[in-house]
């Protein structure tokens, strides 16, 4: 046991030493903030402005206000949030302006009712440029001739894709949308929107004037109808009290809050984890055998230890780089969500959301739940299957390039967890997890993804022993291989080889 | 002297090809064992199935008075043919890793392969990388490591190929002290020199086979004494010399005699004087071991190549 303690140590110790477990430690947190911060910075700066010309061909010509005055309104709420986002930071509080979220009145009252309570150096805020601005039909696509005829001179002018001088602008800009407002099909049809755009992604703009139009049909309706339009306002803004219960949780506790989403969720990001932490370190362990291989140090350790002692250093060694990992991946994206949550004035968007409750939510959950020991259980028992069968495969094989032949085959067969990460939260319990749950390769993940909801107790304590049985039956072979090939040269072994050595034939 | 190794009726087979057959051998301890033979011959075979990493189909081994090596392991150095280390740690950790996985304690170990880099002449290298090291550093450190636990026996492996002259000395250099202080050291060679200065006794094996077991001078009287010399006379009756078995004229009045074993080539010159012979040449060449090997692993040498 000491020397395969040696072995294990010597292997940690090597495999921190190189750069892919550094990189493999800062990965997870370097995505977590890449998903969580791109997003929003793509929102903040990325987008451009998007410049649109509308024409209003409905008799009454009342669309184009009724869709520019709703752009306006939802353009005031987009400044009134950047101007709360700057304002924590000069303010010092995470709600500065509680209770005045939903009016969003605009910015510029604002700064000067609280211009005087902000730090001296606060500076002035500059609005963001406006999402979207109407310009006029361009030179040569004047609406004329009805709307066959213009849609003709539309479609070319917008597949040459030319571009348009627009005021405030240094260089031409192209034209994001035409959109055409044209009366219903009936007298009281609801108006009909006809959308130009190349771009077939962003539908902001679109769904915004659909939103207006079809608001505003509608309280016309109400109108025509003799129906009081504040009072089908009111009305409309009823909603049923959803309160969510669960019957599993302890009396008095049913109530379905914040943790108990993240409950919900949070395995699946941890079956990601598992995912990652068994695939990488078992390509370490490879990495590592094939290493030693071929540069001949494999026979010196030979000669000091048994092939049984070796593969069990291995196999600890690689283990303990794995839990370093995936205790540096968990605590990072704990501290990275505290970061963030406390540096980007995301609470100043949604001060009483999810987004804000998430650090102590998250934190509560790793602390009082089942996620980290059934991680800690499921990652060691599918390292351990995994480990065992790249370890024996490896131990056949030359070089690196004659192993990617075997890991890819066992990539392709591990991708199958992987897939089902989105659809078993849906229904942990269903037959699909269930008896996926049953093949021993795929227990770890898919029970890992099944733990939120208390899957039945024979499908725990089953799976689990099958895959504790399935773990020493792998191990077991694989030892028997990796001691008859870990010293021979040549050709990889064909698997009718494989199986006389597992027999105890050579 | 007792045995430090003793194989007796060792026998290993791959499927059909059999590696080594019925193979017996004794080293004395403290002394210097050459192994010899050609490629092929079930040398790395049977050093790997003393060391317990192969098992042999039938026969006895016993290794410093063990049947298995593994449970002297840490009385056992091996330095394998292929030589390879872990190329990104320092000289000193490699030798102290090997030397603690022999039972060294780590303190011990690492003050051990200090000591061992300075004596040998790598002490500024003791904390650089492996794969900052020239080929032949890496090989010396490859030695010091399979002797840094201060073992009883030695085995190696073809220990001088790929060294230049000079570290090929400092090899020698290592095996003399690792002798003075009464290791026992066998060591797989294909140089003859080597096995020729350097062992106390041999063997040599050819097919999986041993074709001869002694020392280097026994090996020697394997073949005879070749005299060449030139004389005057037209044709002398050699039938009459002492020690003579076989002569062959070389034309011009030279002639080639070989001698039967342990015949003297002092007699030969008495008895020319003897006879009146008037010599232009007279030399007197010995077979070394070079040629023993030859004449012993030719043909089978010859044999498993085409095979």
């Amino acid at each position: 046991m000491r020397n395969a303690l040696l072995i294990a140590v010597r292997e940690f110790v090597g495999n921190a030493q190189t750069r892919g477990f550094w990189f493999g430690i800062l990965l997870v947190p370097l995505l977590g903030i890449i998903a969580s911060q791109v997003p929003l910075l793509l929102a903040r700066k990325g987008t451009p402005t998007r410049h649109f010309a509308l024409v209003d061909a409905t008799g009454a010509g009342r669309g184009a206000g009724v869709v520019l005055e709703h752009l306006q309104s939802v353009e005031q709420r987009r400044e009134y949030l950047h101007f709360r986002e700057w304002l924590v930071p000069r303010w010092g509080s995470a709600d500065p302006l509680p209770g005045v979220d939903r009016g969003a009145p605009s910015w510029k009252d604002l700064e000067e009712r609280v211009a005087p309570l902000l730090k001296a150096d606060a500076g002035r805020f500059s609005p963001p440029d406006p999402l979207h601005r109407r310009v006029p039909l361009p030179e040569g696509l004047e609406w004329r001739g009805g709307l066959p005829e213009f849609e003709e001179r539309l479609r070319v002018w917008m597949r040459e894709g030319r571009l348009l001088r627009v005021d405030g602008a240094d260089e031409p800009v192209p034209l994001f949308a035409v959109a055409i407002l044209l009366e219903g099909d009936s007298s009281n049809a609801p108006p009909i929107l006809r959308f130009w755009s190349a771009n077939q992604a962003d539908h902001r703009l679109r769904d915004r004037m659909a939103d207006a139009l079809s608001r505003d049909h509608r309280k016309r309706e109400y109108a025509r109808l003799g129906m009081d339009p504040g009072t089908v306002a009111r009305v409309e803004g009823l909603e049923a009290q959803v309160i969510d219960l669960n019957p599993r949780k302890a009396m008095g506790e049913e109530r379905v809050g914040v943790a108990d989403q993240l409950r919900q969720w949070a395995p699946s990001a941890f079956v990601y984890l598992l995912w990652i932490a068994v695939f990488s370190v078992s390509q370490m362990l490879l990495n590592s055998l094939i290493e030693e291989r071929s540069n001949r140090v494999l026979e010196v350790l030979l000669s000091s230890v048994t092939p049984l002692e070796l593969m069990v250093g291995k196999l600890i060694g690689v283990a303990a780089v794995g839990v370093v990992m995936a205790l540096a991946w968990i605590g990072s994206l704990v501290v990275v969500t505290f970061g963030m949550i406390h540096t980007s004035g995301a609470a100043a968007i949604a001060p009483d959301s999810i987004v804000s409750r998430l650090p102590i939510e998250l934190a509560t959950l790793l602390g009082d739940s089942w996620l980290l020991p059934a991680f800690a259980l499921y990652f060691l028992l599918g390292y351990l299957f995994y480990s065992g069968v790249i370890l024996a495969l490896g131990s056949t094989c030359s070089d690196l390039k004659e192993a990617q032949n075997f890991t890819g085959v066992i990539t392709l067969f591990m991708m199958v967890p992987l897939v089902s990460i989105t659809f078993i939260p849906k229904d942990p319990n269903g037959p699909v997890a269930t008896v996926l749950s049953w093949i021993p390769p795929y227990t770890p993940f898919v029970m890992m993804n099944r733990v939120a909801a208390g899957p039945p107790m024979r499908d725990v304590i089953g799976t689990l022993s099958l895959l504790v049985l399935s773990d020493v039956a792998v191990l077991w072979a694989c030892a028997r291989i990796f001691k008859t090939a870990v010293l021979r040269t040549g050709q990889p072994a064909s698997l009718a080889q494989l199986a006389r050595w597992v027999a105890g034939r050579f | 002297m007792s045995a430090a190794l003793e194989l007796r009726q060792v026998s290993k087979s791959f499927g059909r090809f059999h590696a080594v057959r019925d193979l017996s051998m004794s080293v004395p301890r403290g002394s210097v064992y050459g192994f010899l033979g050609p490629n092929g011959a079930g040398k790395t075979t049977s050093l790997r199935m003393i060391l317990g990493m192969l098992l042999p189909d039938s026969g006895e081994l016993s290794v410093l008075g063990s049947p298995s090596a593994m449970a002297v392991r840490g009385r056992v150095g091996y330095l394998p043919e292929e030589k390879g280390l872990y190329r990104n740690m320092t000289a000193a950790a490699v030798i102290a890793y090997f030397a603690t996985l022999k039972g060294l304690p780590g303190g011990i170990a690492r003050a051990r392969a200090r000591e061992l880099l300075i004596r040998y002449g790598l002490g500024d290298f003791a904390d650089k990388k492996v794969e900052t090291l020239s080929k032949g550093m890496g090989q010396k450190v490859q030695v010091l490591a399979s002797i840094a636990h201060d073992p009883e026996l030695v085995l190696f492996d073809e220990p001088f190929s790929g060294l230049d002259p000079v570290n090929q000395e400092v090899l020698e250099e290592v095996l003399d002290d690792l002798k003075a202080r009464g290791c026992t050291i066998l060591f797989s060679t294909h140089v003859m020199a080597h096995a020729e200065r350097l062992c106390d006794r041999l063997l040599i094996l050819g097919g999986g086979r041993r074709l001869f077991e002694g020392t280097p001078s026994e090996a020697r009287a394997l073949l005879p004494v070749v005299i060449t010399l030139e004389t005057l006379e037209p044709l002398p009756d050699w039938g009459g010399f002492p020690g003579v078995r076989a002569s062959a004229t070389e034309g011009s009045g030279r002639w080639r005699l070989e001698l039967e074993p342990g015949a003297s080539s002092a007699s030969v010159l008495e008895a020319c004087f003897e006879r009146s012979l008037r010599l232009r040449r007279f030399e007197v060449r010995e077979p070394d071991l070079h040629e023993v090997f030859v004449h012993l692993v030719g043909p089978e040498a010859r044999e498993a190549r085409q095979r």
